[in-house]
C-alpha cells in the first residue's frame, strides 16, 4: 500500500500520465496512430535522445547543465565511421569514442568542480569548442553507409522480438543507470548537492570528487552515445547532433528532472523523450502541420516547469503563532 | 542525577576576538553527561560565539576545551560531529528532495553488500523517531517540514552518530507551545540517555521547566553557574544585565510634535496581530522583545517590505499603501535593517554609490545622474557621520561594522525622512561607535524626527526609548514610559515570567 | 568617467577588452590586404550589427543577474512576422512595426513568467526558446518571404551615401548609445546593477525589483524585434531558421566584454568592445583563409577565458590575503537564475 502512495506521488506519473493521455486521445481522433508501425517508430527515433537524456540527469540533480552533449555525440558519431572505415576495429573505434566523451567531460568537469565556474557558461564554451574541432577534424566529410561498421549497420536495422536494438541498448543504459542512481552510495551524493549544495559540504560530502565525475560520466556516455546514432542514420556529417543537448534537456525536464536540481529520475527522463518522440508523430496523426512540434515542445517545457514550481512551493512551514 | 561523575565538557577561559571586537573573553561551560544545562545572556553576550566553537566553526584564540579527558580538536564541523558534539540551529539546513531517512543518514547511508540498503534506513530513522517519542515518517521528503519537525530530524541525525553533547541554538524561538512540550520530552528522552544537551534560550520560564543547571554569560564571560533549584528568576536577571543602565547612552529631552506615524491593528498571518502605536516628531519609541516576537516582521510590514494582513498605517494622517517600499520612501519613512550585509548594504559598491543610492531622483538632472552630486552627498555624510575611509570610491566591504553602519545610516539619512526605522542599530559595532550613533539619533530626534528603534540590547532600549513597546510572541504586552521602565520589567514582559510586577 | 566606482579588476577587464581590439585591428590589417578596406569595414559592421544590439539588452539582464536565452528566437519571430504580415499583404511598414510589437510582447511574456510566476530565467528562456522558433516555423512554415520591397532590400545592403557604413549603422549607434548613458548614468542603470548584486538589498532600498527586471526582458524582447528588421533587410528574406545560434554569440560577447555571470559586474564599452572585436577577428580570419570553424574554437575558447581569469585572479587574492576570519562563502552562481 505504502508503495502504491509512494508511486502516486511520484514525479514521474504526471509525464506517464500525459504520455498516456496523448497516445489514447490521438488514437482516438485517428485510430491509425494505435498500429505496432506507430510505436516502433516511436521507440527508434526516441534511442539517441533518451540515452543522451539519461547521462544529463547526472548533472541535472546537482543542479548543473551540460550544453556540451550535442558537440560530442556529434563528433564521436563521425568518428567511429572514419576510424572504422580506415579498418580499425569495431572495439578499437568504440573506444576512442568513449575516451573523446570523456575527455570532453573531464574538461567540464574539472573547470565546474575545481574552478568553481557556472556550468551553463562551461559547457556552452566547450559545446562551440567541440564543434570546431569536430569541424577541423572533419573537413567537410560525410560518413555514409559503406564506412559505418557492420555490427552497428545491423543494430540500427533490427529489432528483438519487434523492438528495436537501439531502444533496447536505451532501456538497459536506463536500468543500469537507474540502479546506480538508487543504490550507490556516491550517486545519492549528487542528490544532496543539488538539493543543498552549502549543507552537502558542511557534512562531509567530497563535492567537487562528485561533481568531476558526474561530468565525465555524462561525456563518457554521450561519446559512446555516437554509435547509436550512427546506427541509426547511417551517416554523419558536420551537422550531426547540432541542436540536440536542447531536446534533451527538454525531455528531462519534462520528465520531471527539474533543473533545480536534488530531484529526479532517469525514468523520467527516458519517459519525457518518448513524450516528446510521441507528440512528434501525434502531431502528423492529428493533421496539425508538423510544424508545430517545436513550439508545443516549448510550450511542454513551460508547463512542467511551472508545475514544477508550483509543486515545490506549495508547502509551507509552520510559524510563530501556528497550534496555540 | 548527582554530579559527582567526571564532566563530559569542560571549557575554560576561552577567549577569542573577531577583529577589534572581543566576543569571547572568560567564557566557563562545564557539562555533565546526563543534564540539560542552560545558556542564558542577552545578545551580544558570547553564547553564539561559545556555540560556534564548540560546533567546530570557529577556533578559540585562547583558553582550553576538554571534551571527555581529551583535548577537543577545533576548527572543524566534521571534526567537532565526528568528536561526539552536536548542535541543532535556530534554522536547520536540511535537503529538501530526500526523505527524512535519508536526511538522517546523509553522506553515511547504511548500505548491504556495499549498496544502499533503504529498508534498513528507513528502519532505523524510524526507529529513531519512535526513541525521540515523536510521530514523524521517515520515508517522506523534508521539502516542508516544519522547523519543529527539521529539529526533530537533526536530533535524531545526532543520535545517529551517538553525540555525546547535543546543543539547541534558541531551538523554540519559532515554535508553538505544543512543539515546544514535544521538544521538552525529546530533550529529557536525550537526558535519560546519558546524553549532555545544552539548551540556550532568553526564555525563563522554559529554563526552569526543562533545565537542571545554568550558566549566565556577559559582555563574552561566564558571570555564574548555579544549580536551578538554587536560583531564581531575578538572580538571573541580574546577573544577565549586570549594570546600571542609565548612564551609557544619553538621550537628551526633546520637544514632542505632531504624530507621524499611527498603526491601528496592524495584524499579519503567522508573524503578529493586534498592533497599536504611535510615534510623534522629537519621540524614539522602542521595541523590545525576544528574538522572533514579531518585531522585525512589524517594521517591515510598516515600511512595505513585506505585506500584513489586516488593519492599517497613516503617515501625517494620510493613509500609507501597504506592500511597496518605493511608495513608503516617497512618503518618507527610512528604513535601516537588521541584517546591514545582506539586507543594507551593496557590499562590493562604494561608499558614494552606496550612499547615493536611495536619493538617485534627487541627483538626477534630465534623467541623468550629476557624478559630482553623488560623491558629494557621500561625502556630506561622511563628515556629519564622522565616518573612517580612505575616500568615497572605497568598496564598503573594506570597512569596520561600525563604519558600514554609518554608511546605511548616511543613506537613509539622506532621503530626509521624516520617520526613520531602525532595526538593531548597533549590532556588532564597538562602544565607541556605539555611543557616536546614538548621539546622533538623539540630535536627529530633537531636529524633529521621529524615531522607531528595535533593538535586542535592553541597554540600548532603556537608555533611548521615550517610551518601549514589549513584544511576545507577536503581540504588543505592554507600552512602558521611559520613568517606567526597568530591565526587570522588561525582560519579565518580554519572557512572560510570572513575576511582571 | 567612471563615476560609479568599479572594482579594480573590472577596470583592468575592460582595458583588456580594449586592447584586445585594437590588437585585432592591428593584427587584421597585416594579415590581409582587403582588411582595412572601406567594404570590408563596411561588411564587419553589417555583420555584427545585431548581435551587438541584442548585446546591449543582455548585458542589462546579465548584469542583473538574469539571463535570456530566447533572444535569437525572438528576434527570428520578429523577422517571420514581417515577412508573414507582408505576405498578407499589409504594407512593408506596418509589418515592420508588427515585427518590433512581435518582439516585444515575447520579451514581456518572458518577463511575466520570470517575475510574475517566479520561474528561474534560465528555464523559462530554454523553453520560450524553442517556442517562439517553433512559431516561427507555424507562421512561414518551410516557406520563407524573398520578395521584399526594392527600397527597404537597398537599406540592406546599401551605405549610408559618401561614408563606408551601412544603414543599420545608425540604429546601432543611437540604440548602443543610449544603453550606454542609461546603464552608467541613470537612476535605473544604478538600479540594475544593485538587484544583480544584492537583490535583497536592492529592495531594503526601495528598488522596485520585480518591475524592473520585467522591463529588462521586455527591452530584451524589443531590440531582438530591431535585430529582426536589421536581420530581414540584411539577408533580404524572412525565413524561419535566421540566426540560430546567435544567442551563443550574444552571451559570448557579453561575457568577454567583462559581465561576471554572476551578476552586478560589467560595463556597456565592455561588451561593445568585445562585439566589434569578435566581428573583426572573424573577418580577419575569414580573409586569412580560416573557415568560419576557427571561429568557432575561439569563440568558445575566449568564452572560457572570460569566466576562467576572474575566478583565477580571485583564487590569488584570497590566496594573498590570508583571512584569519572564516572562509568566504562562495557565492552559489548557479542561484542567480533562480
Amino acid at each position: 500500500m505504502k508503495k502504491l502512495s509512494k508511486l502516486i506521488r511520484s514525479r514521474e506519473l504526471p509525464v506517464f500520465f500525459a504520455l498516456a493521455l496523448v497516445y489514447f486521445g490521438t488514437g482516438f481522433a485517428n485510430p491509425q496512430f494505435f498500429t505496432v508501425t506507430v510505436v516502433n517508430d516511436i521507440f527508434l527515433g526516441v534511442a539517441i535522445v533518451a540515452v543522451l537524456a539519461v547521462a544529463q540527469t547526472f548533472v541535472l540533480v546537482m543542479r548543473h547543465i551540460d550544453l556540451s552533449v550535442g558537440s560530442v555525440i556529434g563528433f564521436t558519431a563521425f568518428m567511429i565511421g572514419d576510424l572504422s572505415s580506415q579498418g580499425y576495429p569495431l572495439i578499437v573505434v568504440l573506444s576512442a569514442a568513449l575516451l573523446i566523451g570523456a575527455a570532453v567531460g573531464a574538461v567540464n568537469g574539472y573547470l565546474v568542480a575545481y574552478l568553481r565556474l557556472p556550468s551553463l557558461v562551461v559547457t556552452l564554451a566547450t559545446m562551440y569548442v567541440v564543434r570546431g574541432i569536430f569541424n577541423e577534424v572533419a573537413k567537410g566529410q560525410t560518413i555514409v553507409e559503406s564506412d559505418v561498421p557492420e555490427e552497428l549497420n545491423w543494430l540500427g536495422l533490427n529489432r528483438f522480438f519487434g523492438v528495436p536494438y537501439l531502444f533496447i541498448i536505451g532501456i538497459i543504459l536506463m536500468l543500469v543507470a537507474g540502479f546506480v542512481m538508487y543504490r550507490v552510495r556516491a550517486a545519492r551524493d549528487l542528490y544532496a548537492i543539488g538539493s543543498n549544495a552549502a549543507a552537502a559540504e558542511l557534512v562531509g560530502i567530497p563535492v567537487n570528487r562528485r561533481v568531476f565525475f558526474a561530468f565525465l560520466a555524462t561525456g563518457a556516455i554521450s561519446g559512446l552515445a555516437g554509435a547509436v546514432m550512427l546506427a541509426r542514420f547511417n551517416s554523419a556529417s558536420t551537422n550531426s547532433g547540432l541542436g540536440l543537448e536542447l531536446v534533451v534537456i527538454a525531455a528531462c525536464v519534462v520528465g520531471g528532472v527539474t533543473i533545480a536540481g536534488g530531484a529526479g529520475t532517469v525514468y523520467g527522463a527516458v519517459i519525457g523523450a518518448i513524450l516528446l518522440q510521441e507528440i512528434l508523430l501525434a502531431i502528423g496523426a492529428l493533421g496539425i502541420p508538423q510544424f508545430w512540434q517545436l513550439a508545443v515542445n516549448g510550450i511542454l517545457i513551460i508547463a512542467a516547469i511551472g508545475l514544477d514550481r508550483y509543486l515545490s512551493t506549495r508547502v509551507k512551514s509552520t510559524s510563530i503563532m501556528g497550534n496555540k | 542525577m548527582s554530579f559527582s561523575q567526571q564532566p563530559i565538557l569542560e571549557m575554560r577561559k576561552a577567549a577569542k576576538a573577531f577583529g577589534g571586537v572581543q566576543a569571547l573573553a572568560g567564557a566557563d561551560l562545564t557539562l555533565y553527561p546526563g543534564e540539560i544545562h542552560a545558556l542564558l545572556g542577552e545578545n551580544g553576550a558570547g553564547k553564539s560565539t561559545l556555540l560556534k566553537a564548540l560546533a567546530g566553526v570557529h577556533k578559540i584564540d585562547s583558553g582550553s576545551i576538554v571534551l571527555n579527558g581529551k583535548n577537543f580538536e577545533q576548527g572543524s564541523t566534521r571534526l567537532a560531529r565526528d568528536q561526539g558534539i552536536a548542535v541543532i540551529y535556530q534554522e536547520p539546513s536540511l535537503f529538501p528532495d530526500l526523505t527524512l531517512a535519508e536526511n538522517v543518514f546523509v553522506g553515511r547511508q547504511l548500505s548491504k553488500a556495499g549498496f544502499v540498503d533503504w529498508k534498513a534506513m528507513e528502519e532505523e530513522a524510524q526507529k529513531l523517531f519512535a526513541q525521540l517519542g515523536v510521530q514523524l515518517s521517515a520515508g517522506r521528503r523534508a521539502r516542508g517540514l516544519s522547523i519543529a519537525d527539521q529539529q526533530i530530524v537533526e536530533i535524531a541525525k545526532a543520535l545517529s552518530i551517538n553525540a555525546q553533547v547535543i546543543i539547541m541554538d534558541e531551538p523554540t524561538a519559532a515554535l508553538s507551545s505544543k512543539e515546544v512540550e514535544r521538544l521538552f520530552s525529546v530533550a529529557r528522552n536525550l537526558k535519560e540517555q546519558n546524553c549532555s544537551v545544552v539548551f540556550v534560550s532568553h526564555r525563563l520560564d522554559e529554563v526552569f521547566a526543562l533545565c537542571q543547571r545554568v550558566t549566565v554569560m556577559r559582555d563574552g564571560a561566564t558571570v555564574g553557574t548555579d544549580l536551578i533549584s538554587n536560583i531564581d528568576e531575578n538572580k538571573i536577571i541580574k546577573m544577565m544585565v549586570g549594570r546600571e543602565v542609565s548612564e551609557l547612552f544619553p538621550k537628551q529631552p526633546a520637544e514632542l510634535g505632531d504624530v507621524v506615524l499611527k498603526v491601528e491593528n496592524l495584524g499579519q498571518a503567522g508573524q503578529f496581530t493586534g498592533i497599536n502605536f504611535e510615534v510623534r516628531k522629537g519621540e524614539i519609541v522602542g521595541l523590545a522583545g525576544l528574538v522572533g516576537s514579531g518585531r522585525s516582521e512589524i517594521v517591515r510590514a510598516i515600511f512595505g517590505i513585506d505585506k500584513y494582513d489586516t488593519g492599517s498605517v497613516f503617515l501625517n494622517g494620510k493613509s500609507l499603501a501597504r506592500g511597496s517600499a518605493s511608495k513608503a520612501m516617497d512618503a518618507g519613512i527610512a528604513f535601516v535593517p537588521e541584517d546591514r550585509r545582506q539586507q543594507g548594504l551593496l557590499m562590493p559598491y562604494s561608499i558614494s554609490t552606496n550612499t547615493a543610492i536611495t536619493v538617485l531622483k534627487k541627483l538626477s538632472r534630465a534623467f541623468l545622474i550629476r557624478a559630482k552630486k553623488e560623491k558629494e552627498v557621500a561625502i556630506t555624510w561622511g563628515q556629519t557621520l564622522q565616518l573612517k575611509y580612505t575616500s568615497v570610491e572605497d568598496a564598503v566591504e573594506k570597512l569596520s561594522g561600525g563604519n558600514q553602519q554609518k554608511v546605511v545610516l548616511g543613506k537613509w539619512f539622506a532621503t530626509n525622512p521624516e520617520l526613520l526605522i531602525v532595526d538593531e542599530p548597533t549590532r556588532g559595532i564597538d562602544v565607541g561607535t556605539k555611543s557616536e550613533v546614538h548621539k546622533l539619533l538623539s540630535q536627529k530626534v530633537q531636529q524633529g524626527l521621529a524615531v522607531i528603534m528595535v533593538s535586542s540590547e535592553l541597554p540600548e532600549v532603556l537608555g533611548m526609548s521615550d517610551r518601549i513597546i514589549v513584544m511576545r510572541e507577536g503581540r504588543q504586552t505592554a507600552i512602558l514610559n521611559r520613568e517606567d521602565a526597568t530591565p526587570e520589567k522588561v525582560i519579565a514582559l518580554a519572557t512572560g515570567a510570572v513575576s511582571a510586577k | 568617467m567612471a563615476n560609479f566606482s568599479l572594482p579594480k579588476i573590472q577596470l583592468s577587464w575592460d582595458k583588456g577588452v580594449v586592447l584586445f581590439l585594437v590588437l585585432a585591428i592591428f593584427i587584421g590589417s597585416f594579415s590581409s590586404e582587403y582588411f582595412a578596406t572601406a567594404s570590408n569595414l563596411s561588411f564587419v559592421i553589417a555583420s555584427i550589427a545585431e548581435i551587438a544590439i541584442i548585446a546591449t539588452a543582455m548585458t542589462y539582464l546579465i548584469i542583473a543577474g538574469e539571463i535570456d536565452l530566447s533572444v535569437a528566437s525572438m528576434m527570428s519571430l520578429s523577422s517571420a512576422s514581417i515577412g508573414f504580415a507582408f505576405r498578407e499583404g499589409l504594407p512593408f511598414e506596418i509589418a515592420i512595426l508588427i515585427g518590433l510589437a512581435v518582439g516585444l510582447a515575447a520579451g514581456l511574456f518572458n518577463g511575466i513568467l520570470v517575475t510574475f510566476f517566479g520561474l528561474p530565467s534560465l528555464a523559462v528562456t530554454i523553453a520560450t526558446l524553442a517556442l517562439y522558433r517553433g512559431l516561427c516555423w507555424v507562421l512561414l512554415e518551410n516557406k520563407p518571404v524573398n520578395q521584399l520591397p526594392e527600397f527597404w532590400i537597398s537599406l540592406g545592403f546599401r551605405n549610408i551615401p559618401n561614408t563606408f557604413l551601412p544603414w543599420s549603422t545608425i540604429p546601432l549607434v543611437i540604440l548602443a548609445a543610449a544603453a550606454w548613458v542609461v546603464l552608467h548614468h541613470t537612476k535605473t542603470g544604478r538600479w540594475v546593477f544593485a538587484i544583480g548584486i544584492n537583490p535583497e538589498a536592492a529592495k531594503f532600498s526601495g528598488v522596485p525589483v520585480n518591475r524592473v527586471k520585467l522591463g529588462l526582458f521586455a527591452y530584451s524582447g524589443l531590440m531582438s524585434g530591431v535585430a529582426g528588421v536589421i536581420y530581414t533587410l540584411r539577408f533580404a528574406s524572412a525565413s524561419p531558421d535566421g540566426g540560430v545560434g546567435y544567442e551563443l554569440s550574444v552571451i559570448a560577447a557579453v561575457l568577454f566584454g567583462g559581465v561576471a555571470i554572476a551578476g552586478g559586474v560589467g560595463t556597456m564599452w565592455g561588451v561593445l568592445a568585445a562585439v566589434v572585436s569578435l566581428g573583426v577577428m572573424r573577418s580577419g580570419l575569414q580573409l586569412v583563409g580560416f573557415s568560419a570553424n576557427a571561429l568557432l574554437i575561439v569563440s568558445g575558447g575566449l568564452l572560457l577565458i572570460s569566466v576562467i581569469l576572474p575566478k583565477v585572479t580571485e583564487f590569488v587574492r584570497i590566496r594573498n590575503s590570508r583571512a584569519s576570519t572564516p572562509k568566504i562563502k562562495q557565492k552559489n552562481e548557479e542561484k542567480k537564475y533562480e
